[in-house]
């Protein structure tokens, strides 16, 4: 082979790797759907939105545990037993509590394994959800419109005075 | 197209697979259907007292509960016995919980004994047949015909049971382990006048003695055991304390004794009074202690007379020197503590062997004293004599004279064969088993009437040993029943209310919890039922009551109690056809059998062996080299009774004579992780040297060895030849 080909090969595959880390580095890594469809369409702009509900009356361990909680499928019975009953959607809903069925819902806002988020902290630190989970009620299908990574969390935390120990969050 | 042009075409498309392969899938998000119990946040773990009853040592445990699901037992640091340590076994108990093979309601026989056919019914028919079969016995008038079988029972469920047999008319009632210290009671009460276990001040002897007690595997209370051991060594700053072990196989506790003495088996009593008679021939012994137990050197010494060092070497196989050497330390440096385990006392001449072993505690004045040995207040009496018990049960069966056998525990597995009792059960005309996995004895019954899980349960555990103050754990369920099972102790209730007459007045509870709750608060609380509940949650939430340690009688030579005479061991089995002793002994895993169902158990590795999910015998290497047998080949191991066949560990912590078996597999029955896994070494016991006069000598077994062939499949957790230093052990 000559030379001259193996120097500018070799060369060829540095840039590229450089140019790929650069590239990784400023992509967003998050490579889930950003707004998948869900088994219902469930709208948080007519319930928090327009009904006014509060993110807590329904994501109720939020206050008091590391995970917020989604509402069990007999609480959206409770309500739409009664409202709007004719809709295709709440059709489908009860077709699920009929069958004893939980709705599969698609997540949307997940963490890494390897990190330890406690919604209690942060509701106590009153922090209103919208700060991450963006404008939940204007949102007729819910979408991660906020990038989740470390440093846009750190940032926060050196904000607000709270804790940027290693172990507060990689328990 | 040109070979280039494919190869790039090629590529690509594994490029653009790959990228588009890196777009994971969202998860799931399954709400619950209706919200959780209340007390249940998601997320957030609930922690619960209750108490360990995986063998009877009764640890204090915290359970770490789920969203209703337990995922964790750890130590509960508050209760006195274990102080927030756990054992193996304990931790394990998670998985009775969970087991696949449950049984999840009443099961009637549909099939032979053993068959393992059976029918599904309900409770209201289960009890039915039960009470079915009390009324029949009440109606000819034999309720004596009635047995009742279970582990050795304390507290509540001890006055529960005695008071159903005593009211419907049964003197039946055998409460039967194969490790229960009765030896000890009884041995305790010829020497000292009373039955009371003994407790150890470990943590503060300089100089700790043990003939065959496995303190740190299953002797007493092995959690409070191992603790104290280890504050013995590290808690004082200049005193590592020395432990000198006696035995003829080197056990995980023996590993970390500091000298081992290879004593010839049956010869540990001869030479506990042969270091007696030293320590009293060169006037090493406490005066006072001799004197505030009446007894006097010269007539001990009189009566010692024949276990000269000479004669002690010649008995146990060690050198004078050693035994001098020991004798010295012993007496010397104090406080200093002998224990008997059950290495001295399974032998044929193990009572006495025992009380020869008491002798040595009180020549260097550590009764009642720190780093001595006191009376566990907590256990001041007990069965003394279980063994005769069974006997006499298993002859009553026999004959004949009975028809109704309730069995709570797995004797069928956990008694020795020899007794004759499998096959005097097999006479019983109904049985009826209340395990909760189709255990060995749950395979022979008529109808199974399953308890629930242990950590579904209602109880209390009184610790057998491990505490010098009175200890009483309570047990609460730490999650709803899974399956349809119930309490044993609430079907007797139910079936006492059933059969009507005296009995409900004997037992006046509509629930055991409610039993539980009146003995447990009587004489506890202030007058007014909202102190009494209150008093109960906190009971609790600390996990029992436990009291302080007192001040009671200690021990003192019993007035007149004659001086320990082992007298020669004997064996069942001629020496020129079986020359090795077998020796038995409780794994770490399993303890008596009870946690073979248990995965995690079966692959927890032996600490000595590290052999997992199956059963061995240790053969020493000489004996092996002698015999043909290399690691992991098959052998068949012949006593007089029968024979097994197991897979061979090279073992060189035991004496050239002798080869050792743990106990506990070796299942017909207890789900998929016991069934048919390794081989149950009671089938090979004899009871005792002379047929005539059965006697729990578990130790005088003789057995002999051949190799079968090279395929024991043995699996170890480590490298076949192990990591120990076999150079440094040596005979």
């Amino acid at each position: 082979m000559k030379k001259m080909w193996v120097i500018s090969g070799l060369a060829l595959a540095a840039l590229a790797t450089v140019a790929g880390l650069i590239v990784m580095y400023l992509l967003p890594l998050d490579l889930g759907e950003r707004s998948p469809v869900q088994p219902i369409a469930f709208s948080h702009k007519m319930h928090a939105g327009t009904n006014g509900i509060p993110c807590l009356f329904c994501h109720r361990y939020a206050p008091l545990s590391p995970v917020a909680g989604i509402p069990a499928l007999a609480d959206c019975r409770d309500c739409h037993q009664f409202i709007s009953a004719e809709a295709p959607e709440i059709k489908k809903l009860v077709g699920y509590w009929q069958r004893r069925e939980p709705i599969p819902w698609i997540r949307v806002y997940w963490l890494p394994d390897h990190v330890y988020f406690p919604h209690m902290m942060h509701i106590r630190a009153r922090l209103d959800c919208a700060v991450c989970h963006g404008e939940v009620a204007a949102m007729p299908r819910i979408t991660r419109s906020v990038h989740l990574n470390m440093g846009w969390c750190l940032d926060c935390h050196r904000q607000h005075k709270a804790s940027i120990d290693c172990w507060t969050c990689h328990i | 197209m040109k070979r280039r042009t494919f190869l790039q075409f090629t590529a690509m498309s594994a490029a653009g697979a790959l990228v588009s392969g890196c777009q994971s899938a969202n998860e799931k998000l399954i709400p619950y259907l209706v919200p959780p119990d209340e007390g249940v946040t998601p997320g957030l773990a609930n922690y619960y007292a209750s108490s360990c009853r995986c063998c009877p040592a009764g640890c204090g445990i915290l359970v770490r509960v789920c969203e209703g699901r337990a995922k964790k037992i750890e130590g509960n640091p508050y209760h006195p016995v274990n102080r927030g340590k756990l054992c193996a076994r304990g931790q394990a108990a998670l998985q009775e919980l969970y087991h696949p093979d449950r049984v999840p309601q009443p099961l009637k026989s549909s099939g032979p004994r053993g068959s393992g056919q059976f029918t599904k019914i309900s409770w209201a028919e289960g009890l039915g047949l039960l009470s079915g079969q009390l009324k029949t016995l009440q109606r000819e008038g034999g309720t004596d015909r009635l047995a009742l079988l279970t582990p050795q029972l304390r507290g509540t469920l001890a006055t529960l049971t005695t008071g159903f047999m005593r009211s419907f008319g049964s003197p039946h009632h055998l409460a039967y382990e194969f490790l229960a210290p009765d030896w000890l009671r009884a041995a305790t009460r010829k020497s000292f006048g009373q039955p009371s276990l003994p407790w150890y001040d470990l943590a503060q002897t300089r100089y700790l003695l043990s003939f065959g007690a496995e303190f740190v595997e299953s002797y007493l209370s092995p959690v409070h055991y191992g603790g104290a051991f280890g504050r013995m060594r590290q808690e004082r700053d200049t005193v590592r304390g020395h432990f000198t072990y006696v035995g003829a196989r080197l056990s995980l506790t023996g590993a970390s004794a500091d000298r081992w003495m290879p004593a010839r088996p049956g010869s540990e009593g001869a030479l506990a009074l042969g270091l007696s008679r030293l320590i009293l021939a060169e006037s090493l012994f406490d005066r006072g202690a001799l004197a505030a137990n009446g007894l006097s050197a010269q007539t001990l010494l009189a009566g010692l007379a024949g276990h000269t060092l000479p004669r002690v070497s010649q008995l146990t196989g060690l050198s004078e020197q050693v035994i001098a050497e020991v004798a010295r330390e012993f007496a010397t440096t104090r406080p200093a503590l002998a224990l008997a385990g059950e290495g001295a006392a399974f032998q044929s001449n193990g009572p006495e062997s025992v009380r020869a072993i008491g002798l040595l505690n009180l020549l260097v004045g550590n009764l009642n004293r720190p780093g001595g040995v006191y009376p566990d207040l907590g256990s001041p009496i007990g069965a003394e004599n279980s063994f005769a018990e069974l006997m006499s049960l298993v002859a009553d069966m026999n004959a004949g004279r009975i028809s109704l056998a309730l069995i709570q525990g797995n004797p069928v597995h956990g008694v020795a064969p020899a007794t004759g009792f499998q096959a005097a059960l097999a006479r019983v005309p109904y049985v009826v088993s209340f395990s909760s996995l189709l255990d060995d004895t749950a395979l022979q019954a008529d109808l199974i009437l399953p308890d629930h899980a242990a950590l579904e349960s209602w109880g209390e555990v009184i610790p057998l040993a491990g505490t010098r103050q009175p200890v009483l754990g309570l047990m609460q369920p730490v999650v709803t029943p899974v399956f349809d099972t119930r309490q044993f102790p609430d079907v007797l209730l139910a079936v006492a209310g059933e059969l009507g007459g005296s009995l409900p007045a004997a037992l006046p509870y509509s629930s055991y919890l409610e039993m539980l709750k009146k003995q447990t608060l009587r004489g506890g609380a202030p007058s007014g039922a909202k102190d009494s509940e209150a008093l109960w949650e906190s009971l609790l939430q600390k996990g029992g009551r436990f009291g302080k340690p007192g001040q009671g009688s200690g021990y003192r030579w019993s007035a007149g109690a004659p001086l320990p005479e082992p007298g020669e061991p004997r064996f069942a089995g001629d020496q020129g056809k079986f020359p090795l002793h077998l020796q038995v002994y409780p794994s770490t895993a399993f303890h008596d059998g009870r946690g073979a169902p248990l995965p995690w158990l079966q692959q927890l590795p032996d600490p000595m062996t590290t052999v997992v999910w199956d059963s061995w015998i240790e053969i020493n290497p000489k004996t092996a080299a002698a015999l043909g047998i290399g690691f992991g080949d098959l052998v068949e191991v012949s006593s007089p009774r029968g024979s097994l066949r197991l897979p061979a560990f090279i073992y060189p912590g035991i004496r050239p004579d002798t080869v050792a078996i743990p106990l506990g597999q070796g299942h017909s029955g207890g789900g998929r992780y016991a069934k048919g896994r390794g081989a149950n070494p009671l089938e090979l016991l004899m009871l005792g040297p002379d047929a005539a006069e059965p006697a729990p000598s578990w130790h005088a077994t003789r057995v002999r060895v051949a190799r079968v062939s090279g395929e024991g499949g043995l699996v170890t957790a480590g490298h076949p030849q192990g990591s120990y230093r076999s150079d440094l052990i040596g005979i």
